[in-house]
């Protein structure tokens, strides 16, 4: 289960709980003060047990699910079922009975202690629990109600049927809004695979980097030393060299941490950026590779927008450490801008980098002024670096993601959203049209009502299709808004005065389920204030007249049912969008820990290989130099280390990601072997395909060595085909690349590879020596 | 004896290549050099056996017109130039040059290939070798495989006797394919003077049988 999910049930439970407690408690106590029922004492003692009940429950349940997610303790729930059912059952003697059939449509507190408990229970347990809660307390009700006037029996049918309605509605309500949450843990875990994946091929391409820089300043250069004969004999500066080179390309066993070192990954950058660019700085800064990566990409961008934008190919880029902060600046003077005149939604710099900066818990200024220039000046917190990876637990808590936020806060506010245009719509075709076909003698005009049945219809197909599209209503909402209270008073108005507040008033607390889906996204403020002003034009007249069809406790319970219902929702939507930034953050530490771990296990193996490909070569003759069992004056050992440092030459050429690296490869052998007097012929034709990496070296491994070891003149050729032409069919070929290398005879034996797709074939003529290796693409 | 003469405009390129032809057995005679292909047109190099013409006489590019001249005059000309890609090599064979040879391969060949001019026989250097071999224009003649490998290996080793000895074959056998491809060469080129003595040369010499053409 990802952050946002996670979050969203907890704070879910939380608000059920005491949205519960709320509206049971208070229609409970109104009851008990207004409408007490036969026995005064005996209502009191059922209300308050029940209260205090309620108020246990939530705490309990509320602390097992964040000690263990609520798997200890499972009596807790049913126990509950049956206390609700309880109630439902001793109703006679704690409720003042309805008299007709026409009554028994109206609520009583026992009626909303079970209803809520129904809207409750999909955010305290599964839908088993519901299923069971919201049969046992329909059975419950119906007999207990049985009971207390057998002569009512299934009277309020209609209401039972909406009992099971409502079960249906929050149980909808609450797959919507975590279907939404998982979407987003999904979204937001999809972006951080691509970040993690950035990071980790940084990560990998910096370790290796500073690797092969180790190589070069190490064993290369004492092999390269002892190929050309440099040193005369054993001597124990040699044997200390080779020994401290040896420790030094083993590499630390350990890697440290996830972090990187940022400056040389920054100087990569700024070496790539076609601008001149000034670079001031500090030798070398160890941050976490992740906050390296998003450095890095926001330096590229500063620089990027002052080629395209200031007019100039000039910048200075100076990173610093002050008072215990990264600073990164790069500075043009170029025709900078004014910041006033330019919105920070348009401007790129302000948008991506502030934003990136952000995610790592930095952030950036843009100062400008025209004709004078830009600096973009980003600071990050050097004390989260030092924390590594711990910061994800102990260190000082960093700014959120505001992407991930948006996508959590997106998503959460959408899956409300359907759910209340699902809940109205069916609200208004499933309760209300049947209430005003049912009673169509109650209303002044009929057709008022059926105009309001419609524009109310019409407000929910409105939001439907803004929620669809994801545009917000955005000023629309305030016309749409005026409309809905319109069409709440002209429905009020339309119903014959005595049957005002009766079950023939169907708009009466329903329209406000309108103004809850317009509002949603308003502040809670403004949102309240609106349902409230609903409600206040519907009662105002029955309350100044006197007309009205229910009773003073009747009409606070159903209002108070609704009501809180309506609210709930707003509360939803505020606790949404609160919980976003949270679960961002709680997505971000994870995904920082992750990265760290990723990095770690990668960069290991990345080691572990590297050391591998030197075990059979390099280290036996550092491991014989060290111990001094190798004489550096041997031919045979000088050759060896000619040709060992010819084959590291070709490595560091291969890690430069040439773009034509077999040619690359080469030159560089060739370079080496013109240093030491070797006249070397080089030339080649055709078209190269591209070699896989392993059969490139096998290729390239008699002339590495034939190249380390001449003396005199060298042919090297190399000739490429590239596929079959066919046509004429005589002179079509498959595709390969042919290596040779013509040399004086040496009495050493030279490599001769067959495996990869690479052959080889030797030749010797006389004094001439010719190798020849072929790779052939498909074998 | 065998005369020359040589369009170049770095002394010390014709001083070398006087002094190979001095070596040359027969020696040969360079009885003109400069410059300007004006050396080549007027006496005592307009009637040279052999024309060595180096093509980069100035930084305009490859002096391809002065090139089609020579051959239009029926001059054996052995092209010398620094330039080694296969597009010049490949041109200046289609405009009917005798032979090709980059700079870096003129003590070896260039006698070699002077005296095969003068006797209207063929001379595949190594270089030019490479450049037939992997010839991928679309009106480049259809080479059978042997002679594309024969091609190819010779431009590897610059050994007659390595390649024979590569391909199981005899030396013999090697120059026979490369006269082969020089031929076919010849066909898809322009029509050139010259080209009539290669063909009958050939077949005088019983490479190419008449029926072939």
């Amino acid at each position: 289960m990802g952050p946002a999910e996670r979050l969203l049930l907890r704070q879910g439970l939380k608000y059920a709980l005491i949205l519960r407690l709320i509206v049971s408690g208070v229609a409970s106590l109104v009851s008990l003060v207004l409408e007490p029922g036969p026995v005064w004492w005996r209502t009191a003692a059922v209300v308050l047990g029940l209260n205090a009940w309620q108020l246990w429950f939530a705490r309990e349940r509320l602390r097992t699910c964040t000690e263990d997610g609520g798997t200890s303790r499972r009596w807790l729930v049913p126990l509950d079922v049956a206390v609700i059912c309880a109630i439902c059952l001793s109703q006679t003697w704690t409720t003042v009975l309805p008299h007709t059939s026409e009554d028994g449509a109206l609520l009583n507190w026992v009626q909303v202690a079970a209803e809520i408990a129904v809207v409750a229970y999909p955010w305290v347990t599964g839908p088993l629990g519901l299923a069971l809660l919201t049969a046992a307390v329909t059975a419950a009700y119906i007999a207990g109600q049985t009971m207390a006037q057998p002569e009512l029996f299934l009277g309020g049918a209609a209401l039972h049927l909406w009992l099971i309605v409502e079960a249906a509605l929050s149980w909808g309500i609450y797959r919507l809004v975590r279907g939404r949450a998982r979407t987003a843990d999904e979204q937001v875990a999809r972006e951080e695979r691509l970040r993690t994946r950035t990071a980790l091929a940084n990560a990998r391409r910096v370790d290796e980097n500073e690797y092969l820089a180790t190589l070069h300043d190490t064993a290369s250069a004492t092999l390269l030393m002892v190929g050309a004969g440099v040193v005369a004999g054993r001597q124990e500066w040699l044997a200390e060299q080779a020994a401290r080179d040896l420790e030094a390309i083993r590499g630390p066993a350990a890697v440290p941490g996830s972090e990187v070192d940022l400056v040389p990954m920054l100087r990569e950058v700024v070496r790539q950026s076609p601008l001149r660019v000034r670079w001031h700085g500090v030798e070398s800064l160890r941050v976490p590779a992740l906050d390296a990566v998003m450095l890095c990409h926001g330096t590229r961008e500063a620089l990027t927008n002052v080629l395209r934008h200031a007019g100039t190919d000039e910048a200075t880029t100076t990173v610093a450490v002050e008072g215990g902060d990264v600073v990164i600046e790069v500075t043009d003077h170029g025709r900078g801008f004014d910041p006033a005149s330019i919105s920070g939604h348009h401007h790129g710099v302000t948008r991506s980098l502030v934003a990136r900066m952000a995610r790592i818990g930095g952030n950036a200024t843009v100062t400008s002024k025209p004709g004078v220039g830009t600096t973009v000046r980003m600071t990050w917190p050097l004390s989260h670096g030092t924390h590594g990876q711990s910061s994800h637990s102990s260190g000082p808590i960093r700014l959120t993601d505001p992407i991930d936020t948006e996508i959590i806060a997106a998503n959460y506010g959408k899956g409300l959203r359907w759910s209340v245009v699902g809940m109205s719509a069916i609200i208004l075709l499933l309760l209300d049209v049947p209430k005003l076909l049912a009673n169509l003698d109650a209303y002044d005009s009929v057709v008022a009502q059926v105009v309001a049945l419609a524009g109310f219809l019409g407000i929910t197909v409105v939001a439907g299709i803004s929620t669809q599209r994801d545009r917000p209503l955005g000023g629309w909402r305030w016309p749409l808004l005026a409309l809905a209270l319109g069409l709440s008073v002209l429905a009020t108005q339309a119903v014959s005065a005595e049957h005002r507040l009766g079950v023939a008033h169907w708009a009466e607390g329903d329209a406000a389920w309108w103004v809850a889906l317009l509002l949603l996204d308003s502040p809670v403020a403004v949102f309240v204030s609106a349902v409230v002003a609903q409600y206040v034009l519907t009662y105002a007249d029955s309350l100044i007249f006197g007309h009205a069809a229910v009773t003073v406790a009747g009409t606070v319970n159903a209002v108070l049912l609704v009501l809180s219902f309506q609210f709930a929702v707003g509360m939803i939507a505020a606790v949404l969008r609160s919980i976003a930034a949270p679960a961002a953050r709680a997505a971000r530490e994870a995904e920082q820990l992750r990265t760290a771990e990723a990095v770690e296990r990668a960069l290991h193996e990345d080691r572990k290989e590297r050391w591998a490909a030197l075990a059979d070569t390099t280290v036996p003759l550092l491991d014989g130099l060290a111990s001094g069992r190798l004489d550096p004056a041997d031919d045979a050992v000088r050759r060896a280390c000619a040709v060992e440092a010819t084959r590291m030459r070709r490595l560091f050429v291969e890690a430069a990601g040439e773009a034509d690296p077999l040619l690359h490869e080469l030159r560089a052998c060739i370079e080496l072997a013109e240093r030491n007097g070797v006249s070397v012929s080089f030339a080649e034709y055709g078209n190269r395909p591209k070699v896989p990496i392993q059969a490139r070296r096998m290729l390239t491994e008699p002339a590495v060595a034939v190249l380390a070891t001449a003396r005199g003149k060298v042919r090297l050729t190399m000739v490429g085909t590239v596929g079959t032409d066919g046509g004429d069919g005589t002179d079509g070929a498959q595709e390969s690349v042919t290596v040779s290398v013509v040399a004086a005879r040496t009495p050493y034996a030279v490599p001769a590879p067959d495996r990869d797709g690479v052959r080889t074939a030797v030749v010797e003529e006389g004094d001439r020596l010719w190798i020849q290796t072929t790779w052939r693409g498909g074998t | 004896m065998i005369s020359v003469v040589v369009v170049d405009d770095h002394s010390v390129v014709i001083a070398g290549i006087r002094a190979w032809c001095a070596l040359a057995d027969p020696p040969i005679k360079v009885v003109d050099a400069g410059p300007s292909v004006a050396v080549a047109w007027l006496d005592p190099g307009g009637s040279a056996d052999v024309v060595v013409f180096d093509m980069q006489l100035d930084r305009t590019g490859p002096a391809y017109a002065d090139l089609k001249r020579l051959v239009d005059a029926g001059r054996q000309v052995v092209v010398y130039s620094g330039r080694t890609d296969r597009e010049t090599m490949l041109t200046c064979m289609d405009i009917g040059a005798f032979t090709y040879l980059t700079k870096a391969e003129g003590e070896e060949h260039l006698v070699a290939a002077i005296q095969a001019a003068a006797t209207h026989g063929t001379y595949t250097p190594p270089m030019l070798s490479g450049a037939f071999g992997t010839d991928d224009r679309p009106n480049r003649p259809t080479l059978a495989p042997r002679e594309k490998e024969v091609l190819l290996e010779w431009f590897h080793c610059e050994s007659k006797e390595m390649v024979a000895k590569r391909l199981g074959i005899t030396a013999s056998r090697v120059n026979h394919c490369l006269e082969r491809v020089r031929l076919k060469y010849a066909k898809v080129g322009r029509e050139a003077p010259t080209k009539a003595a290669l063909v009958a040369r050939l077949i005088q010499d019983g490479h190419v049988d008449v029926d072939e053409l």
